[in-house]
Parts: C-alpha cells; structure tokens; sequence
C-alpha cells in the first residue's frame, strides 16, 4: 500500500486546498493510494487524524510523526510519501508515486534551484520504518529541535527547520538520497524577479522552455509554491 | 488502599482518567478501595500534584501520572515511607534523579505539601522545570522503588518482558489516535 502523507493546519491554507490537493491526486495518477491527513479540522480525506493543538510538537513538525511505522496504521513494507499541501499537480504523476524505493532508500525532490540543504521537504518516500530514528530522536528533545536552525540563523521562522532536522538525520547516518528528476519540478513565488531567474534556470539546466509563463512547462509534473497563496496557478489544479 | 491521579490543563482528558481505570481494573491486579482524581488546578502546572499529600493523610496511597502504560500484574508499590521512582537505571540523572509518575506513602506526608506551600512563590520561580527536581532538592526524607518503571523509548517495539508498568514520558503521543504499538492493546479504544 502507497500511503499520502500530509499535514494540514488552519492558517495560511484553508481546508479547501486539501480537497483540491486530494481530487487533483486522484485525477493525476492511476497509482492506488490512500490520502492521510493529519489535521486540526475535518478534511477531505481517505483517514484523517487529529492534530494535537495541545502537545509540544509545532506547525510542521508534525510530519515527522509519519517516520514512525506506529503512526496513521502502517504496515510492513507499506510505502510512505510525505508531501506539503502546497503543491499543485499540472501532469500525470504516476512515476513519482510510483517512483521505486528500495529497503534503507529515500527519495526526495532533485532541487535544482540553489539550497543548502539536500532533502525537499515536498517530497519524501520510503519504506515504513526504515528511518524511524527521525521521528523518534525527535520526540525525545522537540523543545530543542524545533527552535534549533531558527536560532542557528538556518531558517527565519520560528519553529521552521524540519527539513534541516531530516536533512541532518540522514547525514549523521550516512544515509544517500535519491532524487527525482528535476525536470518534474516547477517552483512558484510571488516574488516576479525570482521568477525570472527560476525560468532562466530551469530552462538552462533542463535545456527546454521557461519553467512557468502562460503555461507550466509540459515536463513538470507538480508545482511547488513557496508561500504563494493568491495566484492563478491554484487554477490548474 | 486509595489509587490517586491529576487531571488538569489540555494535555489530558477524561479519556485519560478512564484508560488509567481501565489498566489499573484489567491489568494491574491491583485492589483498592477509591479511586481519586484531583482536578483543581491552582498552579496551571505539576506543582498541582503536590495537592494529594495535603488532601490524603491516612491509609495506603498509590499515585499514576496518566500517561503510563500498565500491561501486567504490578509488583506490590504501596509503601509506608514517601516512596518515588529514581530514573538513573535507565538515563543520566539530569537536573533531577527523581520521577513522581509513581508515588506511595502511608499516612500523613502533608510535609511535602508544607515545605511547597511555605515557600510557594520561591518554589514556582526556582524549580521551572517540574516538581521532580522540587522533590530532590527540598524533601529530606523520600525512598526510591526498585527498577520498576522503565521509559518507554526503550521498548517501543516490544513489551520489557520483566516488567508490568511502562511511563511514557516524551512519548505521550502514543496515546494519541493513529498510533498503534503493543502498547495500544492496553488503552481503551480511542
């Protein structure tokens, strides 16, 4: 079983981007799947789980939880993706759910853009269990993993930094990743010069068109939006 | 005998009290004459606890955080002196040695409650970090069980064959829905 692992909390997204992020899985993949979303309100979703406002764990962090192959009812050998919500699905994903993954391997998103850390956090799979340690060192000390790379100078958000924590796991455990091929995907902001540049960029590396103008790029298969909230691009979901 | 809980704040619900019932009731093998919870919340933090010694000053008393896991025939732990669990079988003594998930006495022990409430204001400012580290520096006069409460972060895939009580410490979480372990068998259906 390929398990969808999201985290949904009421803020900047309402519950009707889970909906969408579900349908437009649905519509984009032949690949069976169920959709887990661990939320704070009730969501269209095949298991939701509850969010716990009250417990010590922060915003996304929770997503960590997934790595546990105790949590959302995994099985042995079950495959599991985590996936931020803010994503938009422009073209049959059927080869990244069903991307291969061996015992011990994790995939992620090829960022093909500058970054100083190696995992995409819109994109993780691997087998049930097999990095449990992420989540379970984690819950040993969340107090200070989840204000760590804010105080670090990492991130500049408070309580931002799962990525550099799963980044940092997979390091210290010599752990290799895999990547999806970049061409896959697109990346979105409101930002329009940085646009530019992620066009001129894309185009450079994959040899092809701009990445987003009036149309996405025929080779992505999924759009990650870094904040942006208010765009046309959620139409083409 | 009087078996003692806390309930207060967000973290722990009625559900809580009633799977803390229900292991105690199926499990343990304990007997006990009432079952207590204290809900006052005058502090919004551990130091509501401390409640039980100036509330229960007679008999064999018996006390369980909530978030511990009870999957077997408990060895006997009531106790006629002020009777806590030491941690430092299992992890490095920190700030304290000293866990309360576990607490017994017989009698009257108002002192703890004395010496907290005393100083109150001093205490609240001093020990930020729970009523543990309260417990280790101002109380004279305390016993320590056996090894009988290990942490849970160490058997999260199997029960410890040797023992019949588990705390959770950190790892609350597991009593949340969605998470399922051997662990799970043992909580009332969420």
């Amino acid at each position: 079983m390929i398990k969808i692992c999201t985290v949904f909390f009421e803020g900047k997204y309402s519950p009707d981007y889970i909906s969408k992020f579900y349908d437009s899985l649905k519509r984009n993949t032949t690949v069976p799947f169920e959709f887990v979303c661990l939320s704070d309100t009730d969501v269209k979703a095949d298991l939701v789980l509850p969010y716990n406002k009250h417990s010590n764990i922060k915003l996304h962090w929770h997503k960590l939880k997934f790595f546990s192959p105790q949590f959302a009812y995994q099985k042995p050998g079950d495959e599991i993706i985590v996936m931020d919500i803010d994503q938009v699905i422009t073209n049959n994903i059927d080869d990244l759910i069903n991307y291969p993954v061996k015992d011990n391997e994790f995939i992620s998103y090829h960022t093909w853009w500058p970054r100083n850390i190696k995992v995409n956090g819109g994109f993780y799979k691997f087998k049930s269990g097999d990095f449990d340690y992420i989540w379970n060192d984690f819950s040993l000390n969340p107090e200070y993993w989840q204000t760590h790379y804010y105080e670090n100078g990492d991130v500049h958000y408070k309580y931002y930094g799962e990525q550099n924590y799963v980044d940092w796991k997979l390091f210290e455990k010599n752990i290799t990743i895999t990547k999806v091929p970049g061409e896959w995907l697109g990346k979105y902001t409101d930002n329009r010069k940085d646009m530019i540049e992620m066009n001129k960029l894309y185009s450079k590396l994959f040899n092809t068109d701009y990445m987003i103008l009036d149309n996405v790029n025929e080779k992505i298969k999924i759009v990650h939006l870094n904040g942006a909230t208010n765009n046309k691009i959620w139409n083409i979901q | 005998m009087r078996i003692i809980c806390c309930k207060f704040g967000n973290k722990f619900t009625d559900w809580h009290v009633d799977n803390l019932k229900h292991m105690i009731d199926n499990y343990s093998g304990l007997k006990y004459d009432s079952f207590e919870v204290i809900e006052d919340n005058p502090y919004n933090n551990w130091f509501n606890k401390l409640q039980m010694y100036d509330r229960f000053r007679d008999g064999e008393n018996l006390y369980f955080d909530l978030d511990v896991v009870i999957f077997n025939k408990l060895p006997k732990l009531t106790r006629k002196y002020f009777t806590l669990l030491d941690d430092t079988w299992w992890r490095e003594p920190a700030h304290t040695p000293l866990n309360s998930s576990i607490v017994s006495w017989t009698g009257d022990v108002s002192y703890v409650w004395n010496t907290f409430k005393l100083y109150e204001d001093e205490m609240l400012k001093k020990y930020t970090r729970g009523s543990d580290e309260f417990y280790f520096e101002e109380i004279d006069y305390y016993d320590t069980y056996e090894p009988v409460c290990p942490s849970i972060k160490d058997y999260l895939y199997e029960n410890p064959k040797d023992y019949s009580i588990c705390t959770l410490g950190q790892m609350h979480h597991l009593m949340e829905k969605g998470w399922s372990g051997w662990y799970s068998d043992y909580f009332i259906q969420r």
